[in-house]
């Protein structure tokens, strides 16, 4: 039912449970992250959908920034990465798009959500909020995104030639990945920005470094020993290879990388909601 | 009762302004081990009031008294340092008016999200948002970005929104100071029903006369402690007679 039933007699005596010290809090959360959400499915789904008409909304363009975007990235590393830097092989411009779309996704909901509570401090630091939703929802209108962008790639696929084959069904798979992943790291980020207001810039730094220390515009066997080893040790970088196995090569990504990338991801989100939920409460009074 | 507050103590540690914390500032002093410069107030001293169902209560003070972080706690955002609020039945908090509201949204839009925000179900809003749209007397601007509105439409659109999830306890922020004179009648017609179907409302207000003709009781934040608490012609009359004082005082000899 209601987000503001949590309210009723028990449990705010809960929430205001008398000599509380404070930040920060060690205040029970009394229901559970899922059931939270599941309360929230309704805003979440609002708040998504606010999300993508707005950026299309007093755009001439609209719609077609979705798949222009992509395109125009693709374009410049085409120019930089294969005819200046000669880095290009056969159907160059088809591996970097089926790395970089989910890269895009990746960095776009980190960018976006590391400023999402802030961003939310209307929605926040006005009643029993459950901030949570607000990480949730760039990771999800990214996917949407995500999947909107898909087309271009798939057209692309067939008039270049490349065949795209069963792998395809990975593909979900794939995406729930990436989704926990995002959502763990911005339980962290969206915190930490609420009390440190320039984390936000010191992210994008961290996020562009990724970017280049992925293989996204250069291939893994290109990458000389002990550095490949390294940058596999990179969830990023196996799930960026594990959708190029998919998208590109028409093969199944390795089992052991699927894996490889929810051990990660969960850990990461397990980690990363805990931390959430010790600060949560003090997130009223810094907003 | 509807509303029990006891013994309820906050205390704000803030930095000077221009010092907000910054990772790099906060790494800065922690290696240069340089006095960070917080300082502490404290928002609310001890407040304790009870008001039952179908009670209206009004909040008078002077600017920076506590009013509005006494709504905070109650509304739940804030966390109390000490003491205790015990509500029972269903919150309705309706705080910094219109700042929810984004500006390149519809009015519907937002209307929507902040109902959303507040509990409602898509169905319910469905059915409650054409009175809504009376209500708030804003017509075919409901359809337009919220950019174009005024504050007084803004703060219209909010308070039908907000009253029409129909809570067991409402809370006001300087609602009707906003509107014009007709929608605050309109407002306080709202309340009347309210208070009618035993429901409770904390109505905070710079609009003493307001207070002091509706409200059943009435609370006089000074400096974070309470002044005053009692049927509210009386201490209205208190705060305006201590206000009228510092103003004699203020005035050169």
């Amino acid at each position: 039912m209601s987000l503001i039933e949590r309210l009723n007699h028990s449990e705010l005596s809960a929430l205001h449970s008398p000599w509380l010290r404070l930040t920060p809090q060690t205040m029970p959360v009394r229901h559970g992250l899922f059931s939270r959400l599941y309360r929230a499915r309704w805003l979440i789904y609002e708040l998504v959908s606010r999300d993508l008409r707005l950026r299309y909304r007093g755009s001439v363009l609209g719609f077609a920034w979705t798949l222009l975007n992509p395109l125009l990235f693709m374009g410049v590393y085409m120019l930089v990465f294969g005819t200046f830097l000669h880095l290009g092989f056969h159907n160059f411009a088809l591996y970097l798009l089926s790395g970089n779309l989910a890269f895009l996704w990746f960095s776009g909901s980190l960018n976006q959500g590391t400023n999402a509570i802030l961003a939310g401090r209307m929605y926040v630091g006005k009643t029993v909020f459950p901030p949570e939703v607000l990480i949730f929802v760039p990771v999800l209108s990214g996917a949407v995104n995500f999947v909107l962008s898909l087309p271009i790639l798939l057209i692309a696929d067939m008039l270049f030639g490349q065949h795209l084959g069963w792998g395809i069904a990975y593909l979900p798979v794939l995406m729930i990945g990436e989704s926990i992943i995002c959502v763990g790291l911005l339980f962290f980020f969206a915190t930490i920005n609420v009390f440190y207001r320039d984390f936000g810039q010191l992210e994008n730094y961290l996020v562009l470094m990724l970017f280049y220390l992925t293989p996204i515009f250069y291939q893994v066997q290109a990458i000389p020993e002990p550095y490949r080893k390294i940058i596999l040790m990179s969830p990023i970088a196996v799930m960026i290879i594990s959708y190029r196995d998919i998208l590109f090569f028409d093969s199944t990504p390795k089992l052991s990388a699927i894996a490889y990338i929810f051990i990660c991801g969960l850990l990461t989100f397990a980690a990363g909601h805990t931390f959430f939920n010790r600060y949560r409460e003090s997130f009223g009074e810094y907003l | 009762m509807s509303v029990e507050v006891e013994g309820l103590c906050k205390r704000f540690r803030y930095l000077a302004v221009g010092k907000e914390a910054t990772l790099k500032e906060t790494i800065v002093k922690r290696l240069s081990r340089r006095d960070s410069q917080r300082r502490t107030v404290e928002a609310l001293r001890d407040v304790s009031f009870s008001l039952g169902r179908g009670q209206m209560l009004g909040v008078v003070g002077r600017n920076g008294s506590g009013k509005t972080t006494l709504l905070r706690l109650l509304a739940g955002i804030y966390c109390a340092d000490r003491g205790r609020i015990s509500i029972t039945g269903s919150i309705t908090p309706l705080l910094s008016i219109g700042s929810g509201f984004h500006p390149e949204l519809s009015g519907r839009e937002n209307a929507r999200i902040e109902l959303l925000v507040l509990g409602m179900s898509p169905k319910e809003i469905d059915r409650q948002m054409e009175k809504i749209i009376e209500f708030s007397e804003i017509g075919d601007f409901v359809d337009a970005p919220t950019r174009t509105y005024s504050s007084g439409m803004k703060v219209r659109l909010a308070f039908a929104a907000a009253i029409s999830v129909d809570p067991d306890v409402l809370l006001l922020d300087e609602v009707l100071s906003v509107g014009d004179e007709a929608f605050k009648s309109k407002c306080l017609t709202a309340f009347d029903g309210f208070r009618d179907r035993g429901k409770t409302i904390v109505l905070v207000s710079h609009s003493a006369p307001t207070i002091a003709q509706r409200c059943d009781s009435a609370l006089w934040l000074d400096n974070g402690r309470v002044a005053g608490f009692g049927p509210a012609p009386e201490v209205v009359a208190a705060y305006r007679a201590n206000a009228a004082q510092r103003v004699a005082d203020m005035a050169p000899a």
